[in-house]
């Protein structure tokens, strides 16, 4: 890498907020003691984190403005409570996440919303037949969508994340009794790989990665209107699409009045394109994306967990925001 | 101009669908990047696929070795060759 790593402010560079320590001694209080006991310690705990991230309240306090003037909702406008109060969904969120891996969030907690039935093709393709992609969002909980998958159904699912972001958390999820996901550690798509994910298709395993987040470097992205402005997205899920020629659904796991519900939708039916349209065909799906993301965000306005200036190309990103 | 070449050209137009081109233009030492054939990096992802699922081949996680195997239709079918032989043994 050529940059200094102190430039770096890409969100897969940075590195994980606060100290591990205080994460570690959360998730202990919240394992020993009970969620309950932990509630007003909580708050203290996420004020530190609120209050020394400047760079995270400025950007959620834009995507907030952003989301409030691209629905007309002036009561989605951000103040400093509904920054806060992402912050604490956030940690909430966290706290779920071990909840699901040491098995205290059933299945049976949380509903599922399929009206096209993704759920049984999922199902199908245990025994036989290819798998698909289902492209997750930094909106609402990734880990349960992930869980529900490995456990409730045991299908054979992989997980695509961008390199060593996820280290501290992992960690946590280890000793929660969590071994079984299968991570795969993505850079950049390279033949290797994606015929390694071609077999795992064929085998009828699925494969899950996030359409949020651009890559590192600010490889293969493209531009897209989100919440009326311009914002950088990957092109990663949709170039699998049309190289692995597989279907490709969305899942949102999102926590309204206190119950995770699972949106499960089918995306990509016809995964086929030409090779002269290929930038306009990625194009399209990415933009369609961000649409229904758009949609999504408004059902849980305090759940989009990306703590980084999101509408920034990742490639002039600046010291300033700190 | 051997079978697997020639098969390999046809297989290189198939799958990129390269209506315009006959198998027989792609000859075995024209570079399929840059100047040559002129395909891109996506190109490649997507005739590793085809080949993978065409010949049975495996390449390792070296993206450098990769590319070499990649130059043209003469090192392609110097690939698949040796992959088959490595299978056969």
């Amino acid at each position: 890498m050529a940059e200094p790593r102190s430039n770096r402010r890409h969100w897969a560079g940075r590195k994980e907020r606060g100290s591990f320590i205080l994460m570690k001694f959360t998730a202990a209080i919240a394992r020993r003691l009970g969620r309950r006991v932990l509630a007003p310690l909580l708050y203290v705990i996420v004020f530190y984190f609120y209050a020394s991230d400047r760079r995270g309240r400025y950007s959620i306090r834009q995507y907030q403005t952003r989301l409030s003037c691209w629905s007309g909702r002036a009561e989605l406008m951000p103040r400093h409570r509904s920054v806060f109060g992402q912050f604490m969904a956030f940690a909430e969120c966290l706290l779920d996440r071990l909840d699901v891996w040491s098995g205290k969030l059933s299945l049976e907690q949380v509903q599922l919303d399929d009206p096209a039935d993704v759920r049984s093709r999922l199902l199908q393709s245990r025994g036989s037949g290819r798998g698909q992609i289902l492209v997750c969002t930094h909106l609402g909980n990734l880990d349960v969508c992930r869980a529900m998958a490995e456990l409730g159904e045991q299908v054979p699912l992989n997980v695509l994340v961008h390199t060593h972001h996820v280290g501290h958390y992992n960690r946590l999820l280890g000793e929660a009794g969590e071994h079984r996901m299968r991570l795969i550690q993505v850079s950049e798509l390279d033949t290797a790989l994606m015929m390694d994910l071609s077999q795992r298709i064929e085998r009828g395993e699925w494969l899950a990665i996030a359409g949020d987040r651009v890559p590192l470097h600010g490889g293969r992205c493209v531009q897209v209107d989100f919440l009326g402005q311009t914002a950088a997205m990957p092109q990663g899920p949709w170039l699998m699409a049309g190289l692995l020629r597989c279907p490709v659904n969305l899942i949102f796991c999102l926590k309204v009045d206190g119950r995770y519900t699972i949106h499960l939708e089918p995306y990509i039916e016809d995964h086929s394109w030409e090779r002269g349209q290929r930038d306009a065909t990625i194009q399209r799906w990415a933009q369609g994306y961000a649409d229904r993301l758009a949609q999504r965000c408004l059902q849980a306005p305090q759940q989009w967990f990306n703590f980084y200036p999101y509408w920034q190309a990742p490639a002039t990103e600046t010291e300033h925001a700190r | 101009m051997n079978d697997l070449q020639k098969d390999i050209a046809q297989l290189i137009i198939d799958t990129l669908s390269l209506e315009d081109i006959e198998a027989s233009e792609i000859t075995p030492a024209l570079p399929l990047f840059g100047e040559g054939l002129g395909l891109d990096s996506i190109d490649a992802l997507e005739l590793a696929l085809a080949l993978q699922k065409r010949y049975d081949i495996q390449i390792a996680s070296d993206s450098r070795d990769a590319r070499q195997h990649f130059a043209n239709v003469e090192s392609l079918a110097a690939f698949v060759e040796a992959q088959r032989t490595a299978c056969a043994s």
